[in-house]
């Protein structure tokens, strides 16, 4: 139960922010993809730059733990291809759909339905997608500072001054 | 008036204080964000309605349990954060139709209907296939 709670606080708190950087609107979604106007990027990196400093030190100090996601070239890219082409079309990702709801985007309703059943269909195919797709290139769960045998640290310094760069580079071009 | 409210806040500062919220949803639950899971479950529970024998037989249901969980109230969360920010700063919109579908894509629903649904489907099976 408490649980449940913490997943419903941090949720308001988190929609309640999506709402407030107005990253949650198809035309806000539709402009990133159409490199035409980086809002979405800008909260995303911002939200990914705080974040990763904040776990490593929490990780560093011994308090959590890391949850990485093992790394499958097959499924990984052909499902990121389906996932862009049909983000295209939709205009809202999976957790902005619910967020744009909340802001009275009702076509987001649509999406909701969609990803129902898209849910559902890939539930049905899974076993085959299990023993082809999904066992081409599996790397297992790897990270860049592992791969590159780098300080954690560094790939973090590095993102940060690449992150920044990018920003200013948006805010001078007006994107 | 209307330009004023609707303004919103720097991306950079809300979406540095989201990250602040994931942290703090790490250390304190021990919870990292995701969504895409949830749609996964609800699938589940839904299709437990109409046909528990063929829920009990799928594999990806044993994994990914049909139940609300942490992520499902998460997701649930963003819908009611996002009616909250936006009634009490006047931009909430009842909107049919986005703007730049609208000019560029014309006035009628079931063609945002059927182009949104079509795009939610692919979207969601890439996610589940890519693991995010």
């Amino acid at each position: 139960m408490k649980v449940l709670i913490y997943g419903l606080v941090t949720g308001i708190f988190f929609g309640f922010l999506l709402q407030k950087g107005r990253v949650l609107r198809y035309d806000k979604q539709l402009g990133a993809l159409r490199l035409m106007d980086m809002t979405i990027v800008k909260f995303m990196l911002s939200t990914v730059l705080v974040g990763m400093v904040g776990i490593y030190l929490l990780k560093d100090m011994g308090l959590i733990k890391l949850s990485i996601k093992s790394t499958n070239l097959g499924g990984n890219i052909i499902g990121g291809l389906l996932f862009g082409a049909g983000w295209g079309l939709l205009g809202y990702c999976p957790g902005t759909s619910a967020g744009a709801l909340g802001e009275g985007r009702w076509d987001a309703l649509w999406g909701i339905i969609g990803m129902l059943v898209g849910a559902a269909i890939f539930a049905e195919v899974y076993p085959t997608l299990k023993t082809t797709v999904l066992t081409w290139g599996n790397l297992g769960e790897i990270t860049l500072p592992q791969v590159l045998g780098l300080s954690h640290w560094i790939i973090v310094a590095a993102m940060i001054v690449a992150a920044l760069v990018l920003f200013w580079w948006f805010e001078k071009k007006g994107l | 008036m209307k330009y004023r409210a609707d303004v919103g806040w720097s991306p950079y500062l809300a979406g540095a204080l989201s990250g602040l919220v994931l942290v703090l949803s790490v250390l304190i639950a021990g919870k990292y964000f995701g969504a895409s899971t949830s749609f996964v479950r609800s699938a589940g529970m839904i299709e437990g309605l109409l046909s528990p024998d063929r829920v009990a037989q799928l594999a990806y249901f044993k994994s990914e349990t049909p139940k609300i969980d942490w992520q499902w109230m998460f997701v649930f969360g963003i819908f009611l954060g996002s009616l909250i920010s936006s009634v009490t700063s006047a931009s909430f919109r009842w909107q049919a139709l986005p703007d730049m579908w609208k000019n560029r894509f014309g006035s009628s629903i079931s063609r945002r209907a059927i182009v949104a649904f079509l795009g939610a489907a692919v979207a969601m099976f890439g996610a589940r296939l890519a693991g995010g």
